[in-house]
């Protein structure tokens, strides 16, 4: 039976993951279940692939509706937290897991008090009334551990100005630089799903490793989860591209102490030491302001919001006006005091 | 809407602000305009005459200095400094009393020669450099012939440079009311800019996130020196186009002052 529902040993209602307490919890009754001691019934069961396989509810009987990629949801008939488990077992077993740690009330309180904070956000917007839907989702995320090896050669001038007579001088001291570094990265997330957009997945980084847990189903109960899309290998050029600009600016940093750097020659060998599959809580947030859907994404345990909220016309103008006003008095002042006239 | 008529109030004011340091306002009170041009050449019409007059009359108020000019055929081939600080001694100008503030500027047609002097306050505000720096404005449209515009340059560089303090560039960049205009136009974009872009949250992290720092480091490096080449120039000295510069008139008031042929 590839449906898994955690019923309350006490009363017998679904139990959902408390992100306050990190167990599993009764919201019927307030029984607290430790996850780390729940056997976990993935670990006993093996599935045949099917993919016309439907699924039912163990609550209510219904056809639970699903997107392919989605992993764990509720019931949309019961509201019963459901865990569709042959979609995490296998090569879609998670390895690890960062449970949610904010929860629903506390995210929609930060995500109001992101909204006020927008110096450029419309005031209608600011008040946060609009919020069309606040959904907790697990998503899937590689964490690559990554292995460098670098060699570079560059052409590095040192320069000294002097006047001596009549004359100034530009001497030009010309190096030849190697440098062989070995650079290990651990841990690099790229987002797997291909619903989300990289860009606001990016920014939501980063994610607190030291609350990294072994997974376990139960911390899916009452959150969506959603299953990799792409695997470690279809997302390597991607955490290559991620890191190269951390590679490049620790080469510059190496190299120091020189008036011009010009790089002739750079290699860098990336070998995949490992990639985890795991599991990061995101709370998505979809907000409807003048007919035009914004959606948001927040952090699932530093809070961190990241999304483009909409500009405020009148308020840029009146930004500008200011910043405008300010700095034409500033340089009116300085050329001032520079002996100049004031108007 | 409130919000609105606001900031439609701060941008009205500015560009009244901002007009009004382009435009100083015309007014033409030509009654009681005296004579500050001797175009003794007559190389004014009538009626250019007497715009340049009203014109010099209205921006030398405001400096309290005398802005003139005088023109001669110059048959008897005197000096051109000489026939100015004479014409100083002689004619008695000043905004603020006989003898008084001045300056001159004077062409010599015979030897198509200019000079221009400053007297008192317009010897202080108007050093050597400064007249330089205004007859070399001037001069290409006088050697153009075209008198009128040369003058009008000449008044209203005049006044414009007698309003910095002594001794500063009044060609300074920061001076310029467009320079101003611009520069604080684009901090403005920029800072907007900059808070437009980041209201949509930014990255946070960097290469020390996830850099293993115990296994990560140099493994060999080398910086060999190949060669130093050396370049070298000639610097510019200040050539002081002096050309005359200032002296006293016979009369014993010491001036500013710039020659140059045209």
């Amino acid at each position: 039976m590839p449906v898994i529902e955690y019923k309350c040993q006490s009363c017998g209602s679904g139990m959902v993951f408390d992100s306050e307490t990190e167990t599993l919890s009764c919201p019927s009754c307030g029984r607290k279940d430790n996850i780390e001691q729940i056997p976990d019934p993935l670990k006993q069961q093996v599935f045949s692939e099917d993919e016309a396989r439907e699924y039912h509810c163990t609550s209510c009987g219904a056809v639970i509706m699903t997107d392919p990629e989605t992993s764990a949801t509720t019931c949309s008939f019961c509201g019963s937290a459901v865990i569709l488990s042959d979609r995490l077992t296998g090569s879609l077993a998670p390895a690890m897991v960062i449970p949610f740690s904010v929860s629903k009330e506390e995210a929609m309180k930060a995500f109001k008090k992101w909204c006020r904070n927008g110096l450029l956000t419309p005031s209608g917007f600011m008040t946060a009334d609009r919020i069309k839907g606040m959904t907790g989702i697990y998503v899937p995320f590689w964490l690559y551990d990554l292995n460098n090896q670098v060699e570079v050669h560059a052409h590095a001038t040192k320069v000294r100005i002097y006047t001596s007579g009549d004359y100034e001088y530009t001497e030009t001291q010309h190096f030849d630089v190697y440098r062989k570094i070995r650079l290990n990265y651990v841990k690099v997330p790229i987002d797997a799903s291909e619903k989300m957009n990289d860009a606001l997945m990016d920014k939501l980084e980063p994610f607190p490793y030291e609350h990294l847990k072994e997974f376990k189903t139960p911390y899916l109960a009452g959150y969506i989860a959603e299953k990799y899309s792409f695997d470690d290998k279809a997302l390597f050029p991607r955490v290559k591209d991620k890191i190269r600009e951390y590679i490049d600016s620790y080469i510059a940093s190496t190299v120091s102490g020189y008036t011009s750097v010009s790089y002739t020659d750079k290699q860098i060998d990336t070998t995949p030491k490992q990639a985890k599959y795991c599991l990061f809580p995101v709370w998505m947030i979809n907000y409807d302001f003048h007919k035009s859907d914004y959606t948001f994404a927040m952090n699932g345990q530093t809070g961190k919001v990241v999304g483009k909220p909409p500009i405020s016309k009148a308020k840029v103008a009146a930004w500008f006006a200011g910043v405008f006003g300010v700095s034409l008095l500033s340089l009116k002042l300085i050329s001032w005091m520079m002996g100049g006239g004031f108007l | 809407m409130k919000k609105h008529r606001s900031t439609m109030a701060v941008l009205a004011l500015l560009v009244m602000f901002a007009v009004n340091l382009v435009l100083p306002a015309q007014v033409v009170n030509a009654a009681d305009d005296k004579q500050l041009i001797f175009d003794n050449a007559h190389l004014l019409s009538q009626e250019e005459y007497r715009e340049l007059n009203a014109m010099a009359n209205e921006y030398g108020a405001k400096r309290e200095t005398d802005i003139m000019i005088l023109t001669s055929t110059n048959p008897e081939g005197a000096d051109v400094q000489k026939m100015t600080e004479n014409f100083y001694d002689e004619q008695a100008p000043g905004y603020d009393k006989p003898h008084g503030n001045a300056v001159i500027l004077t062409l010599d047609m015979y030897h198509r020669e200019t000079y221009l002097a400053g007297f008192y306050k317009g010897e202080q505000y108007l050093d050597d450099g400064r007249l330089n720096k205004i007859r070399n404005k001037i001069t290409p449209d006088l050697s153009n012939g075209d008198y009128k515009l040369a003058f009008e340059q000449y008044i209203k560089t005049t006044y414009k440079y007698m309003g910095f303090k002594p001794g500063v560039n009044p060609d300074n960049i920061m001076f310029n009311i467009w320079f101003q205009l611009g520069g604080a136009a684009v901090i403005g974009v920029i800072v907007v800019g900059i808070m437009a872009y980041r209201s949509g949250g930014r990255v946070t992290v960097n290469g020390w996130t996830y850099e293993d720092t115990s296994t990560s480091g140099i493994l060999d490096h080398q910086d060999r020196y190949i060669r130093t080449t050396t370049t070298r120039r000639k610097i510019e000295k200040n050539t002081s186009s002096g050309s005359g510069g200032g002296g006293t008139t016979s009369g014993g008031h010491s001036h500013s002052g710039s020659r140059g042929s045209f």
